[in-house]
């Protein structure tokens, strides 16, 4: 008899076991639930619709795919997208290859040492992002920067140049806030991953004779691919949505504009245009698309890897 | 005992979260108590029923400071019984955080700002009351005949009551000006100056100080008025038809204008400044006149309380109008006041006409006005002489110089918040070398197409 109970008992148990498991999601399930999927799908149904601060209602009328439609002809928004791509295929390689750079050449070193460097690349991240920006925007400006001020007293330019007013120079000072900005975690991680490194493996692999390039290729590089496309989806995603640094340094002009402040702009800043919610729920959407192909595509690649 | 504790804490959280959560649906109390009040009348100078109101503010001269602000809402409390809460915004995100008050249906019972808000975008939109019932021909009679026009809808409905009135205007470093000998160009007792003055004098300070003189900011909306006014008066061009339903900033005076700019090396088109960036720098000494000024800025540059009409480094500053063709300006306008939220609360719309008659037409008026820096809107108020009341002040008494040469406020035409978009992007545009007819006749065209709907 007590063998055959066993198993209802063990069911019991567990099923006791999954209800206060699932209690103890529940609620981040609310939250995810409240502030990610339920907002998710109200960006989806008004990106098909003319809604507005003005109308009475929510979710304004259906209009079908004509918010998409008119993207496709928006210049400023077309301007945007372009914009935010240079941003996303220039920064994401930088911060990956930096990283896995630095982190290579730290990693070994001793404990004190090896924190030092981990707390002056990791110094940018938790800065607050508004004071880190104040301070590049000192560092540019066209009249009193240190930029200029230097470049002028080395000889190398007469004239000051206009760092984030200059169509020229804008997108790319905002490239390079962005890349000390985010190299931060990738480091720590990739530091961490490194030290991760089956030894066997390593030790093996040298005894076969191969070089240091061959293990850092056919053993590191394989072991930290985890790594790797987590460093890739998250950089990507961020560097799509970079906004705080456009909305603080250049609010969109000089060539800088993305598509997360142009959704802002859109929604926020002409309420006086018809449907403004609709139309900027649908750069929403646009934007989403692409963060997920592209993300898919990196978890492709790396699964192909 | 471990999995009741582990269900007992998990509903505990969930309970807590839902407790949290539930706040915000709940009625606001004020709201409530408020149905409690007996209605003030507007005209009524009787202390009503304790109630609560709540007003934001643009930072309109000392309106934008609590201390002064405080002083003057507190008397108003004392008089009345009925409390002020103030929020105080910025013109950086003031217009969002308005926006998102009324889309969340939580929009305050008062605003303070200027007609294009109050009646070209929220008024026109069937936000705000219409305050017509609140004007007497006295009243019509005493308020200045443009601030009246200005704060009027085309339907009819009066959105805002004016309080006070400004001229916007430009500001020079006379310092800097003598250094370079273009101080000949200025003429001092009319503080105003020809085209041709200001461009003789950008070359002498551009030879002297071998950098830009001057900004044609255009990072973002703040300040626009110093641009187009700029550029509207070197050779008489118009921003907006006079019925205020149209840009005209593609007349050929305008693109006459924006070449005459570019081609001149003293002046800078700069994406990096915004009009409050620009008075900055000028402030600091770096640039040597300024287009975003007005009198509020002349009595404290840069807000920084180191001295009326002072540079950071001690140097004159002067105010001029816009140079001019003729020599003769026209001047942007600054018109605010205050405008009441339709929120539904019959009670709330009583006390709040009772803060506005108390504010704009009472004896008290006198202490608005002065709050804010600013000329009053109207000649008296109540039997309360208004036109004298800068008497004591030297600076306030010579700006009002500059007060004839208002010119039209064409802020209220249509599709303002898109316009202004449009308008300093394409002086980035220009700024960058893009073909100047093209850029202005294609901007020009958006900002209409927008207008239009």
């Amino acid at each position: 008899m007590a063998r055959q109970s066993h198993p209802t008992m063990s069911r019991a148990l567990q099923r006791r076991e999954n209800i206060s498991g699932y209690l103890f999601l529940l609620p981040s399930l609310i939250f995810f639930i409240g502030f990610v999927v339920i907002p998710m799908v109200i960006c989806i149904i008004t990106s098909l619709t003319d809604a507005n601060m003005h109308d009475q209602g929510m979710f304004g009328n259906f209009i079908g795919l004509s918010n998409f439609t008119k993207l496709m002809g928006d210049e400023t928004f077309l301007e945007a997208l372009k914009n935010t791509f240079i941003i996303v295929i220039v920064s994401v390689p930088a911060v990956c290859a930096f990283s896995l750079w630095v982190s290579s050449a730290i990693y070994k070193l001793s404990g004190p040492v090896l924190s030092a460097f981990r707390c002056i690349f990791y110094l940018p991240v938790v800065t607050g992002s508004v004071a880190v920006t104040v301070v590049w925007k000192w560092m540019y400006d066209n009249y009193t920067g240190i930029f200029n001020h230097v470049l002028k007293g080395a000889g190398i330019i007469d004239q000051n140049i206009n760092w984030l007013g200059d169509s020229k120079y804008a997108l790319w000072c905002i490239i390079l806030i962005l890349f000390t900005t985010s190299v931060g975690q990738p480091i720590v991680l990739y530091v961490s991953a490194l030290g991760n490194v089956d030894q066997t493996l390593i030790e093996a692999a040298e005894v076969d004779g191969a070089n240091s390039f061959q293990v850092f290729w056919k053993v590191k590089w394989a072991q930290m691919m985890p790594t790797t496309l987590y460093i890739l989806v998250i950089t990507t995603i961020n560097s799509f949505q970079c906004f705080a640094l456009i909305q603080l340094l250049t609010k969109g002009g000089a060539g800088t504009n993305t598509v997360m402040y142009h959704i802002y702009w859109t929604a926020f800043k002409l309420t006086e245009q018809a449907g403004h919610f609709g139309y900027a729920n649908a750069m929403g959407v646009v934007l989403a698309i692409f963060i997920g192909l592209l993300s898919a595509l990196q978890f492709k690649l790396a699964k192909e890897k | 005992m471990k999995k009741l504790l582990a269900i007992v804490l998990a509903m505990a959280m969930v309970m807590a979260l839902a407790a949290c959560g539930g706040k915000k649906d709940e009625p606001a109390p004020p709201a409530d108590d408020s149905k409690q009040e007996e209605p003030s009348t507007p005209d009524s100078q009787e202390p009503a029923a304790a109630g609560e109101l709540t007003l934001w503010t643009y930072p309109i001269g000392d309106w934008g400071k609590e201390e002064k602000v405080k002083a003057i809402t507190d008397a108003f409390t004392a008089d009345t019984g009925i409390s002020v809460k103030v929020e105080y915004l910025a013109y950086a995100d003031g217009d969002d955080k308005v926006n998102s008050a009324i889309t969340a249906k939580s929009a305050p019972d008062l605003i303070m700002e200027g007609p294009e808000r109050l009646v070209t975008n929220w008024g026109d939109k069937g936000y705000l009351v219409d305050l017509s019932d609140m004007f007497d021909d006295t009243d019509k009679g005493e308020i200045n005949e443009a601030a009246m026009a200005a704060c009027t809808h085309s339907n009819g409905a009066v959105y805002e009551y004016p309080l006070v009135i400004t001229a916007h205007c430009m500001a020079i470093n006379l310092d800097a000006f003598k250094a370079a000998g273009a101080d000949q160009y200025l003429n001092l007792d009319t503080h105003t100056w020809t085209t041709r003055d200001f461009i003789n004098a950008v070359e002498a300070l551009y030879a002297h100080f071998n950098a830009p003189v001057g900004a044609v900011y255009c990072k973002g909306q703040g300040g626009d008025q110093g641009t187009r006014a700029l550029v509207n008066n070197l050779y008489g061009g118009t921003f907006a038809t006079a019925s205020h339903d149209q840009y005209t900033w593609d007349d050929p005076k305008n693109i006459q204008a924006l070449e005459q700019l570019k081609s001149m090396p003293g002046i800078a088109f700069d994406a990096s400044l915004e009009g409050g960036d620009e008075i900055k720098v000028f402030y600091q000494g770096i640039l040597k006149m300024a287009f975003c000024w007005n009198i509020a800025q002349q009595l404290n540059p840069n807000q920084a309380d180191t001295g009326a009409g002072l540079t950071a480094n001690g140097e004159e500053i002067v105010f001029m109008g816009f140079p001019a063709d003729g020599g003769s300006p026209a001047l942007q306008g600054g018109i605010w006041g205050f405008g009441i939220f339709n929120n539904g609360d019959q009670a709330k719309i009583d006390n709040a006409k009772t803060f506005i008659k108390w504010m704009c037409d009472s004896e008290h008026t006198v202490d608005a006005v002065k709050t804010a820096n600013y000329f009053a809107a109207r000649s008296a108020a109540e039997g309360t002489d208004l036109s004298s009341i800068w008497a004591d002040n030297e600076i306030m008494n010579e700006y009002q110089i500059l007060m004839p040469y208002l010119g039209d406020y064409y802020q209220v035409t249509k599709g303002w918040a898109g316009a202004r978009t449009e308008w300093w992007t394409m002086l980035q545009k220009v700024g960058e070398g893009a073909d100047i007819a093209e850029t202005v006749a294609t901007y020009a065209a958006n900002a209409n197409a927008a207008a239009a709907g």
